[in-house]
C-alpha cells in the first residue's frame, strides 16, 4: 500500500492506500468513491445515472479482494469506458480523462460546451451566464 | 471591436491559456484595460473541450448558446507585446460585424460540415495524448519539470499538430535544452502541420 494521487478530470484527490501494481492501480472501495466518484455496487460500477457492468470475463482484471477489503483497478476499469489516462511513477500521479462516451460525443449537438472558468479576481463564469448575446470566445496565452 | 459593438448584442470573452496562471497573464489584461470578462483556463480543460490546437483561435456562439463558427486562426495582424493587445485581421472584424448584423442569415456563420472541418471527431491517440499533456502540466507545476518532459514529449508525438500542447511545454521549460529543437525549426517541421494556418473565411454554408 503506498500513497497516489489521482487527478480525475478536474478533481485531485490523494488517496493513502493505493497498490500499484506497474501499470495497474488498485484502490479501496472507499478512496474510489473518493476519488472518482464511482461507487460498486451488485450492478456493476455506478455514478449518478450510469451503471458500467463489469463483464464476467473482466471481473477479475478489475475487482479482487486485499487485505483490507475488496479493491478496484481504475486502470482496468478506464479501459472498460474507454477512458485515456496517464501515469507518472516516479511521482505517483495518476490523470484520468474523460470517458469515451463524452469525448466521442462532445459536439454533436452543435451546442457550445458549457465551462465555468475563473476571471483574474477568481469570481467564477459559466457559458450559460454569458448566453444571451452573440459571444467572439477568444482564446489567447501569453507564451 | 468590441467598443463598436457592444450595443449591438454582442460580448468578447476572452480566455487565456496559461499554466502559470493569473501571474503570467494579469499583466497583459491590465495593460489592456480589458472590460470585457477575461476568463483563465490554467489547465487548458476548455481549450480541450473546444479543440483549440493554435492561439489565439476564435468561436462564435449565438444568443442560444449554439456554436456558430469554429476555430478560426485570428492571428493577429499586429500585436503588441507590452500590453499583448491584438489588432485582428480586417477581413475577420468584418465577417464579425455582418454576424452582428445578421444573425444566422450571415454568410459567415458555418453549417455542420463547416462545423465538422474545424473541429473533427477526436479518436483515441487524441485523447490520449491530452492525457499525458495534462500529467506534464500537473508536474511542471508541482516542481517536477524534468519528468513533466517526457510526458509532454508523448503528447507532442502523438497529436503533433496541437500546437497548445508544445507552446505550453517550451514555455514552462527550454525548447533548445529539455526538447533539442527551436522554435524556428519546429515550425517547419512537416508533421506538424501549417503554425498560421491560412485564415478561410469562405462560404461554408455549402460545406
Amino acid at each position: 500500500m503506498s500513497a497516489a494521487t489521482i487527478l480525475y478530470q478536474q478533481s485531485e484527490t490523494r488517496v493513502e492506500d493505493a497498490e500499484e501494481d506497474g501499470t495497474k492501480l488498485w484502490l479501496t472501495l472507499a478512496d474510489l468513491t473518493a476519488a472518482t466518484g464511482w461507487t460498486l455496487k451488485p450492478e456493476g460500477v455506478c455514478k449518478d445515472e450510469i451503471c458500467v457492468p463489469a463483464p464476467d470475463a473482466r471481473r477479475a482484471a478489475l475487482i479482487r479482494d486485499g487485505a483490507s477489503g475488496t479493491l478496484l483497478d481504475l486502470t482496468e476499469f478506464a479501459r472498460l469506458i474507454e477512458q485515456p489516462f496517464a501515469h507518472d511513477e516516479k511521482s505517483s500521479v495518476w490523470y484520468f480523462g474523460p470517458a469515451g462516451w463524452e469525448w466521442k460525443t462532445k459536439l454533436s449537438s452543435r451546442r457550445a460546451p458549457d465551462f465555468v472558468l475563473p476571471d483574474i479576481a477568481g469570481k467564477p463564469h459559466t457559458l450559460a451566464e454569458l448566453l444571451g448575446k452573440k459571444l467572439l470566445i477568444l482564446f489567447w496565452a501569453s507564451w | 471591436m468590441r467598443q463598436e459593438l457592444k450595443d449591438s448584442n454582442f460580448e468578447v470573452v476572452t480566455i487565456a491559456c496559461d499554466a502559470k496562471g493569473r501571474a503570467a497573464v494579469e499583466p497583459f489584461i491590465e495593460a489592456a484595460h480589458q472590460m470585457h470578462p477575461s476568463l483563465l483556463d490554467e489547465k487548458l480543460a476548455v481549450a480541450e473541450l473546444y479543440d483549440v490546437r493554435n492561439v489565439p483561435a476564435a468561436f462564435w456562439i449565438d444568443e442560444t448558446g449554439r456554436m456558430v463558427r469554429a476555430n478560426d486562426p485570428i492571428y493577429a495582424q499586429k500585436r503588441n507585446r507590452e500590453t499583448g493587445e491584438v489588432t485582428l485581421n480586417r477581413e475577420y472584424m468584418d465577417a464579425v460585424r455582418d454576424w452582428v448584423a445578421k444573425g444566422s442569415a450571415s454568410d459567415y456563420v458555418m453549417n455542420e460540415h463547416g462545423l465538422d472541418a474545424r473541429m473533427p471527431a477526436l479518436d483515441s491517440d487524441d485523447v490520449q495524448a491530452a492525457a499525458f499533456f495534462q500529467l506534464g502540466t500537473y508536474l511542471a507545476m508541482h516542481g517536477h519539470s524534468a519528468d513533466a518532459l517526457v510526458h509532454f514529449k508523448r503528447a507532442h508525438a502523438r497529436r503533433p499538430e496541437n500546437w497548445t500542447y508544445k507552446r505550453q511545454a517550451w514555455s514552462l521549460g527550454d525548447i533548445e535544452r529539455d526538447y533539442g529543437t527551436t522554435f524556428q525549426e519546429a515550425v517547419k517541421d512537416p508533421a506538424s502541420g501549417p503554425f498560421y494556418p491560412p485564415l478561410d473565411l469562405g462560404d461554408h454554408r455549402k460545406g
